[in-house]
Formats: structure tokens, C-alpha cells, sequence
């Protein structure tokens, strides 16, 4: 980041002079440091999977949740500082509230990650703000079928068929594209995310994975994966990498 | 809880975020007490500024349009029947014929209603918009039936203060941890539960047969007959009401609410051919 | 009649217009009566547990009285929705006090209290009519009487709603309330021992039942002494 020190990058106000906004690209990379979060959309739903770093030996299991429903038929997973990612989890609730109470139905997925998108990035448009250290990862499975889409710092909005972001995001992108989502279902798609995060995963201290899926198996409703499909999952992972290893 | 900065809410104050994310010129003016409303359901308690400045007085509902006659509720042994027809007047005329009056809340609790119709689908998108929290929430849990009937009462007694009413009678039926709960609210925040319960002309009508023939522990066969019984003397006697039916019921399996369906009638009684017959001068 | 439960009907005048609608009154009346004594170490509260509404009775068994402590109650007849959130304030208000002071409120201290509750909606009144009861700090029973304003002075013995017309003169000739005119002022409190003035309560309860249509059902009687609440009940008559 060539700007560090020339005064550039104090506030979203300012353009550098090659007409970067350091600011946002700083939010960005507060997300590059982060667990890696995979999310996948399958044949009848859509995976969604973080990998939550372990900080402490003296933290609760299942604390420090990285994945969220905003409404019946859509959650998210969020990547980057986890405050900021409550926030924004709060807001699109408040948004999928509003459109049910306006227009009786459930918020369809483009709208959601646009007016996010649009949330988003007017934090990066006021000196007195700064931007979202967050990208979202938003899955809906509304009329228009499951859909995966990704808002970033920025304010940009992409629709996916799989991404990932945060620390691991080179490697597990590079998984996700060997996979055929088209045929995959939810069942087999939280054993690839599950694989990936292990995958990715290279730290000496261990991480806990958080699984969250809205597909036909749960009712169209966004849900963490039951803890016993998760748990075996992970073992079918762990499985087939040690497999792996075994061939090379 | 999360403090949700609903985009809509006038009962939600701007919080720290750029002036523009709360779309629409007409949040510009929010209530200097916003911050401490709650975060949640609280539109009901809500009063609209404009409405208090404004220098002509405020036309209030003063009448319900269109209506629900009334809403029957029984507890029996495991659970608790509600019951009620599906129509929808507009004065006398039969408007809508298949009106659900009978909602789910939650997997434990269903509400009936009775009063203007167009009032109970609001009080219902309330109720939505509190299960969807809870869902949000993501913790296990939901609203208690006991705590639904609290929340009913609070929001037909504060429209009531306010002069303008929730023109409804509510019955709300719900089954928690091994217990029946019935329970009541009228239209100016009048409550109470008990085992068995008719809103409108069904206390009249109906409840003295409930009187008569329910007990705490009958069976649900024994309960549904009770009902039947209810509603086709109610069907008799009320104008207002349609022989077009439906029962919903709670039980720890969860909230079901029937098809509708007809009762088979009798219209051959005597006093019904000519009801003047023993009361010669009065009718 | 497809409307909620308190419309009252308007019947037109002849040669008047006819009026289209059913009237709407925030108000109605639940009936129902609560009677308080006070003893020299115990004090009597007893309400009926009817809830009507006109000529309907909505349920026969709703209490109408508030157990803030082991040494205070409010007991309130009226309309029950303004009952009802009168006693959630004045619960809600009395969790507050015993947060802030480590014990639970006197009796007279919530008798003023109620007065406040009540004076605050001078202009929208709560439709209850109210007796605050219970042992004061020397232990001696005490009953506070109210109007639905909130104005209140303490007596020996109070009655209070739809049988109040009933019952008052009953207890005033059984226990001789001397006037607060005669000087030197004279002892108000009943020196009736307690069971003879339980059963007092309950024969008056009888015979308002007898002659009041929103008195009935049950009696819920609470027995107030420096040992605690003691319950007691009476069957009245279901018509």
C-alpha cells in the first residue's frame, strides 16, 4: 500500500492522487486477516461455513458467532471485525422487516444484497465515518430459488455460485472451483465446505467450524446445519484429507 | 438484544450511522424519545407527533367496517380448541366468506378474533414481526402464550388510552409446558383466562353450554363435540354469522387449524317455524 | 351484532336521526366488591372474584387484589383493564423501591404511592376504586380508602365498588366507626377479635351477594398478620 504516510489515507474524504480510497482498502484487508468463510450455493440450497479462530482455551464452544439469519428464508456469514458484522446482520434484518411489512413477502435476495450494498457503502463516503471491516456472505432461498451473494467493504455486490473471503479465500476459492455445484446437494455440499476450511486452515492453535445452511432440508428457513449432520461432516472431511495425504 | 435500526420506525432514533441510511425525508423528524423505545414491537406504543400538533382534532376509528362475529375457546385435557366461522360482513352483508380468523403465532400459541378485520391483520403482522425476531434471535426461544396475551392486552389498552381502539375481541389458545392456556383481551384492554371462553354474542350464547358441559380433563373427541354444539347454536341465533367453520387446536405436537367445514342443521324445530307461537303479543 | 364486547347501542329518540353506529367508551364496569378491616394486630382484605360486563359475567374468577408484601395490598374494584395496569405499575414500582432501599415498602408508604398513581392520571382517570390494606410500622392493621382520584384517608374498615352500598352500612353499625368530629378523638380501629371479624366480612359478602348482580362467584379473603398472609375463601351464590 504505497499511500501509507502521505496523508491519503486519514479519511474516506479524500481521493489518493492515483484515485484510491485507502480507507476502504484498509477495511478490506481487516477482512483478508480473518477466519476464512466459504460459501457455496448447491442444487437445493446454499452452504454457508466459517472457521472461527480459537483466541483463548478458556472460550465457551459455539461463542463468538460468525453466522446469522436476518429473516426466515435468509442469513449471513460474516467475515472480518465481528462487531461491525452484528451491525450489519442487524441492519439487514431491519431491512428484511421493513420490505415483509410493506410489501407482505419475504424479502428477495437481490434487493437485500443491493440495499446492503448501498448500507454499506455510504460509510465510505463522509470524513467522520469509516468504512465496515466486513464482507458478508448472504444466503437466501427465496421465489427466485437459493441464491449466495457477497457484499464487501466497499459498498460492491456480486451474486455467486462460490466464493470465499478472509485469510484462507486464495486456496478455498481455488477448491470451490473444482466442485460441481451444479449436481451438489446441501448434504454434500457441507462436507466440501467443511473440507475446504480444513484445508485452508494453517494455524498451530485448532479452530471450531460454524456450518449454516437454508435449503429444502430445512424448509427454506436459514438454520445453523444440526450439530450432529455438522459433526459428521467435519469427520468425513478430516477423513478424506488424511486419505489424501496418505496418496501423495 | 441487538438494537435494530428498522428503516421504517419512527420508534427507532437515527443511532450513529450517516443521516442518508435512513431513507425517506420522513424519518428526518423522529421523536426526541426514540432511544429509549424498545427495539422491537413497540410500534403499537407508538404516538404519531403530527397527530398531537396538528390544530383540528384527529378522526379516530369510531366504528369497525368489516367484522367477525364471534370466537369460541375450550380447554380440554391436553390441550385447547378454538373455534369460530370464516366470514367477513361489512354491516349485514356477507362480504368475505373465507377469512381466516384463526392465525398461528408459534408453534405454541394461536390467536382468534372477532371486530374489524382489517385491525386483527395488523395486530397479527405485530405478532409476525415478534416471531420473526425471536427467530432471528436465534436462541431457542419464543413467546409463551401467557406472554402473547400479555403483549395483546398491553397493545389494545395503550390504542385504548389513546382514543383511538383496536376495534377486536382476541382469544388466544396456546399450550406451554404441559398446561392449556385461554385467554382473552377486549377492545379497551379488558383480560382475564379461564377454561372456557366466547367473545361477543357468543357469551351469551354459547358459554352457558360450556358452562353446563365442559370440565378441565375431558378428552379431545369429547371437546370437539362441545364445540360443534357451541358453534351450531351460535350459527342459529347469530345473523352475522356463516355455517362455514373452522377449528384450530393446540397441543404439545403443536398448532393445526382445520379446513373449513359445515355442521348439518336442523331448521324443522317448531318454535323455529313460528317463533310466535308461545309468546303471543311480543313478537 | 357482530362487534367487540363493551358497544353500547344507541337507541334513537322518535323524530330524531337514527343514529348509524354503536357508540365507543374508553370506560366500562367489571362490578365486583372488595371490603378491608383492620384489626388492632391483623387486617381482613377480601374481594369477590366475579368479572362482569352489563348483564354478562365474563369469568368467575378473577383476583382483584394486588400482594405487594407480606405486609401490604391494594385490593381494587372497577373496570379491570385500568385495574390491571394499575397493578403492574404499582408492582413494577415497588420491585424499584426494594431495589433502592434493600426492603419492601410500608403500607403507608404505598398508600401515598397509590394516591400519586392515581392523581398522575387526574385528566384520564383509572376507572378502580381502591383499598390499600395491610399492618403499618407498629403493626397495627390498616386499611386506606381512595376515590378514583386518588384523594385518601385511612380508616378502620373500607368497602369499595358495586356492593359498597350494601356492605358499608353493615360494617359501620357493627363496628361503630366514632366520628373524627367527637373530641377527644376516639379509637377507629376495630377491637374485634380476628375470627369474629372474618366471619363479619363473610356475612357481609352474603348478603350483598344476595342483592348485587356483579357480586358473587367466590370470595378470595387474605388475612393479613405480623406472621404473614393466611388465605381463606367463601362460596357465594353463581346466579
Amino acid at each position: 500500500m504505497s499511500g501509507i504516510g502521505t496523508g491519503y489515507d486519514l479519511s474516506t474524504g479524500t481521493f489518493s492522487p492515483d484515485g484510491r480510497v485507502f480507507q476502504t482498502d484498509y477495511a478490506q484487508k481487516a477482512v483478508d486477516n480473518s477466519g476464512t468463510v466459504v460459501g457455496i450455493r448447491c442444487k437445493d440450497g446454499v452452504v454457508l461455513g466459517a472457521e472461527k479462530l480459537i483466541i483463548s482455551k478458556m472460550l465457551e464452544q459455539h461463542s463468538n458467532r460468525r453466522t446469522f439469519p436476518a429473516d426466515r428464508h435468509a442469513g449471513m456469514a460474516v467475515a472480518g471485525v465481528a462487531a461491525d458484522g452484528r451491525s450489519v446482520v442487524s441492519r439487514a434484518m431491519a431491512e428484511a422487516n421493513q420490505y415483509k411489512s410493506i410489501y407482505g413477502e419475504a424479502i428477495p435476495g437481490h434487493v437485500l444484497a443491493e440495499r446492503l450494498g448501498s448500507f454499506m457503502h455510504l460509510f465510505n463516503l463522509y470524513g467522520g465515518y469509516r468504512p465496515y471491516g466486513v464482507s458478508a456472505l448472504l444466503a437466501t432461498y427465496g421465489k427466485e430459488g437459493p441464491q449466495l451473494y457477497l457484499v464487501e467493504p466497499s459498498g460492491v455486490t456480486y451474486r455467486y455460485f462460490g466464493t470465499a473471503v478472509g485469510k484462507g479465500r486464495q486456496g478455498a476459492k481455488n477448491e470451490i472451483e473444482k466442485l460441481k455445484l451444479g449436481e451438489m446437494s446441501c448434504r454434500e455440499g457441507i462436507q466440501a465446505v467443511a473440507k475446504i476450511l480444513h484445508q485452508v486452515h494453517d494455524e498451530e492453535k485448532g479452530f471450531e467450524m460454524e456450518l449454516a445452511w437454508v435449503c429444502e432440508e430445512s424448509g427454506r428457513h436459514f438454520q445453523r446445519v444440526p450439530q450432529q449432520l455438522a459433526d459428521e461432516a467435519e469427520a468425513a472431511a478430516k477423513a478424506a484429507l488424511e486419505a489424501e495425504d496418505m496418496d501423495d | 438484544m441487538l438494537h435494530r435500526p428498522t428503516s421504517h420506525s419512527a420508534a427507532i432514533g437515527p443511532g450513529p450511522v450517516p443521516s442518508l441510511a435512513n431513507p425517506g425525508p420522513a424519518l428526518e423528524q423522529q421523536p426526541r424519545h426514540a432511544p429509549q423505545a424498545p427495539s422491537c414491537g413497540s410500534e403499537a406504543f407508538c404516538v404519531d407527533p403530527q397527530a398531537l400538533s396538528s390544530s383540528h382534532p384527529r378522526q379516530h376509528t369510531q366504528y369497525p367496517y368489516v367484522t367477525g362475529t364471534s370466537v369460541l375457546g375450550i380447554t380440554f385435557k391436553d390441550g385447547v380448541l378454538l373455534a369460530c366461522d370464516t366470514l367477513g360482513a361489512y354491516g349485514s352483508t356477507k362480504r368475505y366468506k373465507s377469512f381466516d380468523r384463526l392465525r398461528k403465532v408459534n408453534d405454541v400459541c394461536m390467536v382468534g378474533a372477532s371486530g374489524e378485520l382489517s385491525d386483527f391483520q395488523y395486530i397479527m403482522r405485530l405478532l409476525e414481526e415478534l416471531s420473526d425476531d425471536d427467530f432471528c434471535m436465534d436462541d431457542g426461544h419464543h413467546l409463551k402464550p401467557a406472554e402473547v396475551h400479555s403483549y395483546l392486552t398491553r397493545v389494545l389498552y395503550n390504542r385504548r388510552n389513546k382514543m383511538d381502539p383496536l376495534w377486536n375481541s382476541l382469544v388466544v389458545g396456546g399450550f406451554h409446558s404441559g398446561k392449556p392456556f385461554l385467554g382473552t383481551v377486549g377492545m379497551i384492554g379488558t383480560s382475564y383466562t379461564d377454561a372456557h371462553l366466547a367473545t361477543g354474542f357468543g357469551n351469551h350464547l354459547a358459554r352457558p353450554l360450556m358452562r353446563e358441559k365442559h370440565h378441565p380433563d375431558m378428552s379431545e373427541e369429547e371437546a370437539v363435540a362441545l364445540m360443534h354444539e357451541c358453534l351450531k347454536v351460535c350459527y342459529y341465533r347469530d345473523k352475522n354469522s356463516i355455517n362455514k367453520f373452522q377449528l384450530a387446536k393446540v397441543t404439545k405436537d403443536g398448532v393445526s387449524i382445520s379446513e373449513p367445514f359445515a355442521l348439518e342443521t336442523n331448521w324443522g324445530f317448531k318454535l323455529f317455524q313460528n317463533p310466535a307461537a308461545n309468546a303471543v303479543g311480543t313478537w | 351484532m357482530a362487534t367487540a364486547l363493551p358497544v353500547r347501542a344507541q337507541v334513537p329518540a322518535a323524530g330524531q336521526a337514527t343514529k348509524q353506529h354503536a357508540s365507543w367508551s374508553p370506560y366500562d364496569d367489571n362490578g365486583g366488591t372488595v371490603v378491608a378491616v383492620a384489626g388492632d394486630d391483623y387486617c381482613i382484605v377480601a374481594a369477590s372474584t366475579r368479572m362482569s360486563t352489563g348483564y354478562s359475567i365474563l369469568t368467575r374468577n378473577k383476583s382483584k387484589i394486588l400482594r405487594l408484601n407480606p405486609k401490604c395490598v391494594v385490593a381494587s374494584a372497577g373496570m379491570q383493564a385500568d385495574m390491571e395496569t394499575l397493578h403492574k405499575m404499582l408492582h413494577s414500582r415497588h420491585v424499584t423501591y426494594q431495589f433502592n432501599h434493600r426492603r419492601p415498602m410500608s403500607c403507608p408508604a404505598t398508600a401515598q404511592l397509590l394516591s400519586n398513581t392515581l392523581y398522575y392520571k387526574r385528566f384520564f382517570p383509572y376507572y378502580t376504586f381502591n383499598l390499600c390494606a395491610g399492618l403499618d410500622d407498629e403493626g397495627r392493621g390498616a386499611v386506606y380508602t381512595y376515590d378514583a382520584i386518588g384523594s385518601y384517608e385511612r380508616v378502620g374498615y373500607g368497602c369499595q365498588g358495586s356492593g359498597k352500598e350494601l356492605i358499608q352500612p353493615v360494617l359501620d353499625n357493627q363496628l361503630k366507626a366514632a366520628s373524627p368530629l367527637v373530641l377527644p378523638q376516639q379509637q377507629w380501629l376495630s377491637s374485634l377479635p380476628l375470627e369474629q371479624a372474618v366471619d363479619l366480612v363473610k356475612g357481609a359478602f352474603v348478603s350483598a351477594g344476595e342483592r348485587d348482580i356483579y357480586t358473587g362467584d367466590d370470595v378470595e379473603i387474605l388475612i393479613i398478620t405480623k406472621d404473614g398472609i393466611r388465605t381463606d375463601s367463601l362460596q357465594l351464590k353463581r346466579d
